[in-house]
């Protein structure tokens, strides 16, 4: 009989399964992983990334590295997908947890070779997680809140420590002190868009400034805007969201005159109309006024005459960030412009910072907010002070948020190593070895930090190893003598957060390399389809819940 | 005129150029049944605890990560005809149970792998068939004397999270005991006193950061909205719900506003505006401090919210509207009127909140007694959180299913066993040829613990004749031992691994009627798919749902 072979699937589908299936999507996560590899801890190395557009990034931030990779192998994404997770919740430490992940992948590798089944495997590790979550949170260090000059130099540390490995490491300790001000000048909830960061080209890094308030650049203006003045002591301050021109009341309105004197009354009433707004703008007694929509050269002549300041298409966010510091709120009309919706601040001035004109909202009561200006050379340079004080500002909040610390530079991972091994020591079985890959993997982040360093790695460890064994729990890499210090006195210091959402994210992903035994890839639907009707013809046959 | 092209004789002649045609055993059956086989090898491997997941990528490119056999069906794309049908009563299963869904896979599958082998011996496929289906009867004949124990009472946390917890543990194995005690809060605490269960009332959210172990439970609804104006947070909420947007009401019917003089143009604006100022007024006035709207939110309607502190939410989708105004037991007003005090829902607290780096608003209520529950997802990836979303809805289904009937089997392939026992006994009672066929039957079971066996690196031929015998000596709940070493067995009552009767019952139904449909078929005739520009898909209706 002639055996046609059975078409199951649509033509095109492409299926890989099996064990070599397993052991390659593992080797495709090495690839990825060695990718951002060199760029951890101080001594790490810049990357430069050029998108399809040209555009050129350089960083040292591997989420950031990882989003431009635009990696396409379904289990490759897992890394980037929990680099981002770690990005979203703790801000730093995205080099650490692709690297974990991929070791603990390359540690197991031999297992899965040898036929251990991969489930056997994964129990082991969620065991070991937990086991080295549980470990972190008995060790860790809280910060005595109460005594606040105690906090600030805790969280300077912890901030300095973030920054150690960024391009900025030089400048660290001026950026952990501001970075830990403007943290500081919050409220409660830390909302991270509180904090604005703006860049202007030119000058030095040290020339960057904390504002405690807002600013922001000059918005476009009409003429007549030179004349206003650009600087008052205790302004009332107006933030609108109304277009101070001449224009249709409503679109879909018609006008219909009979005579001459008609048509003039109208065009009458509709000069009025804006005078009125004008008018009743400066009977407020506001001396700034914002506007998120276009003011025209009328009004802007109309204000400059009376000695007002304004600023139209002032972006949303800065105008409601002036709102949180000055008070008051944004009107959509200027029926109601009483005090108690105007806002107040102590100083306002429009100040040239480079090639840039900026506007100062300084000393403002409620104060909740603050700017950061960065000054620097290259324009890619300054993206990456932004990217890692970004990281900064969120390692300063979650040691707020999460009162604990522990010891960076690869202390708290040779702890856990050690500490995971002696218990591997105590069980039977299989379970005994996987916990000791486990382990093994754990001493990825020392040993990549000696590396990345230039340091003799093996021998590093073993001193360490020696340190840990001895009951030296704070020990790490001492990247600056190239030789094993109490991190813990050496003031390198990170919240525990960051070391429990790295390892049980990359642990989490490792599992779930590990747990997929069959890729299945049906080809892609052809693109001269009515993308509607793609989405339309999933969704019926989705059940319910899938709303 | 052309030159005839002779057609090769017999059934193709009578066909179009370019369909296709296949009959008889050869051609057909083994066929179909080689299809199917193929496919339940698929999903197969997914079965289980210890089952391997499987990364789907579909033809929009999105990936799936999962061992849960519907999802892998559904982005498979399966063609082939007769492995449809299989697709279609492991469907049917989702629809009916929710759960056990590889179960109808796995057996249907076998079943048609023991048929060939029947076919192969002679049988004819009528035989066949008949002897399928008085075993199927006589299955489910004794399918209720395998029950060995029945819930009690699903109002206690304790009692339902066991139940629960043996679904759970066959798609997240590990981290079964963490998610089944979840889901059982959430189904107990929205699970009345009537005894109506609806599975919608339990809703997913999924924030991407931190782990699994995060995960919470809350009583309300989680939205991933922020709130649109400047009030973030408000407690003991008085809720005032409308479908339409918050603006002022324009008219469907084009017209223009006719302006005749100048003073009618100066007053216009005015009055849009005080018109706007009444309307948020009176919503104030009647109490209300939160406003949900599923429209959007105009800025001078905004403005007045903000000036009368209202929290103003915005909610696209209808359908979480409309489980917002059950939570807080509110009527969704087609209009922007003032709500009667009876329109509008109240709810403990409302506020904004910040998880991961994700924006939530929050409706909650602080007692036990609001009609929706929502479990609050963390995971490392957005795959890793949509598998444990479809283990959360298994687990809710089962609940479900255990409000229908409470009766429970004993799992890890003790029923199957205990069934296969059974029915081998009943086909030796059989004078005619069908006997082969139930015994055939009877072995198709031994595929399921045999899976199992397999999936956990164990070998199935010893653990089924150890399962025999200790089936023989009278102790019918030992099934497969998970934890243990080796083809181990153990007592699945006290172990807690415990299935729903419905499952197992719909299960058999389901895989036996597909296998017979399947079997039934001899010949296939595939007309040439036509060319040509596909057909216009039907415009949606404006009412319809996504």
């Amino acid at each position: 009989m002639m055996s046609t072979p059975v078409i199951l699937l649509k033509e095109g589908t492409d299926t890989s399964q099996g064990v070599p299936q397993l052991v390659s999507n593992i080797n495709a996560c090495q690839v990825v992983a060695e990718a951002v590899r060199t760029t951890l801890g101080p001594r790490g190395m810049d990357k430069l990334v050029v998108d399809n557009r040209g555009k050129a990034t350089i960083s040292n931030d591997g989420a950031t590295i990882l989003k431009l990779l635009d990696v396409v192998h379904p289990a490759a994404k897992t890394l980037v997908d929990i680099a981002r997770s770690q990005d979203a919740e703790v801000g730093d430490g995205t080099t650490s947890v692709t690297l974990l992940a991929a070791e603990f992948l390359k540690q197991l590798k031999p297992y899965v070779e040898e036929g251990l089944h991969p489930q056997t495997i994964i129990r082991a590790f969620r065991i070991a997680t937990q086991l080295a979550v549980k470990k972190i949170k008995e060790i860790a260090v809280t910060i005595k809140k109460d005594d606040k000059q105690e906090q600030r130099r805790l969280l300077e540390k912890c901030a300095a420590t973030a920054l150690n490995s960024k391009l900025i490491a030089g400048q660290k300790d001026f950026f952990s002190k501001m970075v830990v001000d403007a943290v500081m000048m919050l409220d409660d909830l830390l909302p991270l868009k509180m904090i604005g960061v703006k860049k202007v080209q030119g000058g030095a890094l040290e020339e960057s400034q904390l504002v405690a308030g807002v600013a922001f650049k000059k918005t476009f203006s009409y003429a007549g805007f030179e004349m206003q003045p650009k600087r008052y002591m205790n302004p009332k301050i107006a933030l609108l969201n109304i277009e101070l021109e001449l224009k249709a009341e409503k679109d879909n309105a018609e006008v219909r005159v009979n005579s001459m004197e008609d048509y003039q009354a109208i065009v009458d009433a509709e000069w009025n109309i804006l005078y009125d707004k004008l008018e009743k703008i400066h009977k407020s007694g506001a001396k700034v006024v914002l506007s998120k929509l276009p003011i025209g050269d009328v009004a802007t002549q109309y204000f400059a005459y009376r000695n007002l300041f304004c600023a139209a298409r002032v972006v949303e966010e800065n105008l409601k960030r002036t709102m949180m510091a000055c008070g008051g709120s944004i009107q959509t009309s200027v029926g109601s412009l009483t005090d108690d919706v105007l806002g107040q601040c102590e100083l306002f001035e429009e100040v040239q910072v480079g090639g840039e004109r900026y506007n100062f909202f300084k000393g403002c009561p409620k104060a909740k907010t603050c700017t950061i200006i960065l000054r620097g050379g290259a324009e890619q340079f300054m993206e990456e002070t932004d990217r890692s004080l970004h990281d900064a500002i969120m390692i300063v909040r979650r040691a707020i948020k999460n009162d604990s610390i522990v010891a960076g530079g690869g202390a708290i991972e040779m702890e856990l190593s050690k500490y995971l091994r002696d218990y591997s020591r105590t069980i039977p079985g299989k379970q005994q070895l996987l916990i000791g890959a486990y382990a093994k993997a754990l001493e990825i982040i020392p040993r990549q930090l000696c590396d990345n360093a230039g340091f003799d790695a093996t021998n590093i460890l073993n001193k360490l190893r020696a340190k840990h064994a001895q009951g030296g729990m704070w020990y790490g890499v001492d990247v600056n003598n190239e030789d094993i210090a109490d991190n813990f006195q050496a003031c390198v210091w990170e919240p525990s957060i960051v070391r429990i959402n790295a390892l049980t994210a990359a642990s989490e992903a490792a599992c779930l390399i590990l747990s997929v035994d069959e890729t299945i890839k049906n080809p892609r639907s052809s693109v001269d389809g009515p993308p509607a009707a793609a989405g339309r013809g999933r969704g019926r046959g989705r059940p319910a819940h899938a709303h | 005129m052309a030159l005839h092209v002779p057609k090769a004789p017999g059934f193709a002649q009578m066909l179009k150029d370019g369909a296709k045609h296949y009959s008889g055993l050869e051609e057909a059956v083994f066929r179909n049944i080689q299809a199917c086989k193929e496919l339940a090898q698929t999903t197969r491997t997914a079965y289980g605890p210890n089952g391997m997941n499987k990364m789907v990528i579909n033809h929009l490119e999105k990936l799936f990560v999962t061992n849960d056999a519907a999802t892998i069906l559904r982005e498979l794309e399966v063609q082939h005809p007769a492995a449809k049908m299989i697709v279609m009563a492991s469907h049917m299963q989702e629809q009916e149970v929710g759960d056990g869904t590889n179960f109808v896979l796995v057996f249907a599958g076998a079943l048609l792998e023991l048929a060939e082998e029947l076919l192969r011996m002679g049988l004819s496929v009528s035989e066949v068939i008949e002897g399928y289906e008085m075993a199927c009867k006589k299955a489910l004949e004794i399918l209720p004397d395998c029950v060995c124990s029945s819930a009690k009472n699903l109002h206690d946390l304790e009692e339902a999270t066991a139940m629960i917890r043996s679904a759970v543990m066959s798609k997240q194995y590990g981290n079964e005991d963490f998610l089944a005690n979840l889901i059982a809060q959430a189904c107990v605490s929205i699970f009345p006193e009537s005894g109506s269960f609806n599975v919608d009332n339990v809703r997913v959210c999924k924030i991407l950061g931190c782990g699994l172990n995060s995960s919470t439970m809350l009583h309300g609804m989680v939205f991933k909205k922020e709130a649109e104006g400047d009030v973030t947070s408000v407690k003991d909420a008085k809720i005032a719900v409308f479908s339409c947007p918050f603006d002022c009401t324009v008219t469907e019917t084009k017209g223009t506003v006719l302006i005749k003089n100048a003073d009618e143009l100066m007053n216009f604006s005015k009055g849009e505006e005080d018109l706007m100022e009444a309307q948020v007024k009176a919503i104030a006035d009647s109490g209300a401090s939160v406003v949900v709207t599923g429209g959007k939110v105009a800025d001078m309607a905004l403005h007045y919210a903000n000036k009368y502190k209202l929290m103003v939410v915005r909610l696209n989708s209808k359908w979480d509207l409309r489980r917002l105004c059950k939570t807080v037991g509110a009527t969704a007003l087609p209009r922007l009127t003032s709500p009667t005090p009876e329109e509008m829902g109240r709810c403990d607290s409302v506020y904004l909140s910040e998880v991961g780096d994700t924006q939530v608003v929050v409706f909650k209520h602080d007692k036990e007694d609001g009609a929706i529950s929502t479990l609050v997802i963390r995971g490392s990836t957005d795959n890793l959180m949509d598998d444990i979303e479809r283990a959360i809805d298994d687990g809710v289904n089962t609940f479900k299913v255990l409000v229908r009937d409470a009766r429970l089997c004993p799992g890890a392939g003790a029923t199957e066993i205990e069934l296969a026992k059974h029915i081998t006994s009943y086909g030796e009672s059989c004078p005619g040829l069908e006997q082969y066929a139930i015994k055939k039957y009877a072995e198709a079971f031994e595929a399921l613990p045999r899976a199992l066996a397999e999936n956990s690196g164990v070998k199935g031929n010893e653990l089924i004749s150890k399962l025999y015998a200790t089936h023989h000596e009278g102790n019918k709940n030992s099934g497969f031992d998970i934890e243990g070493e080796g083809p181990a067995v153990r007592d699945m009552m006290e172990a807690g691994i415990l299935d729903p009767y419905l499952v197992k019952y719909w299960g058999i139904k389901l895989a036996t009627n597909a296998a017979i449909t399947v079997l039934r078929v001899d010949q296939i005739i595939m007309a040439k798919p036509a060319g040509g520009p596909k057909a216009p898909q039907g415009k949606k209706d404006w009412d319809e749902d996504e």
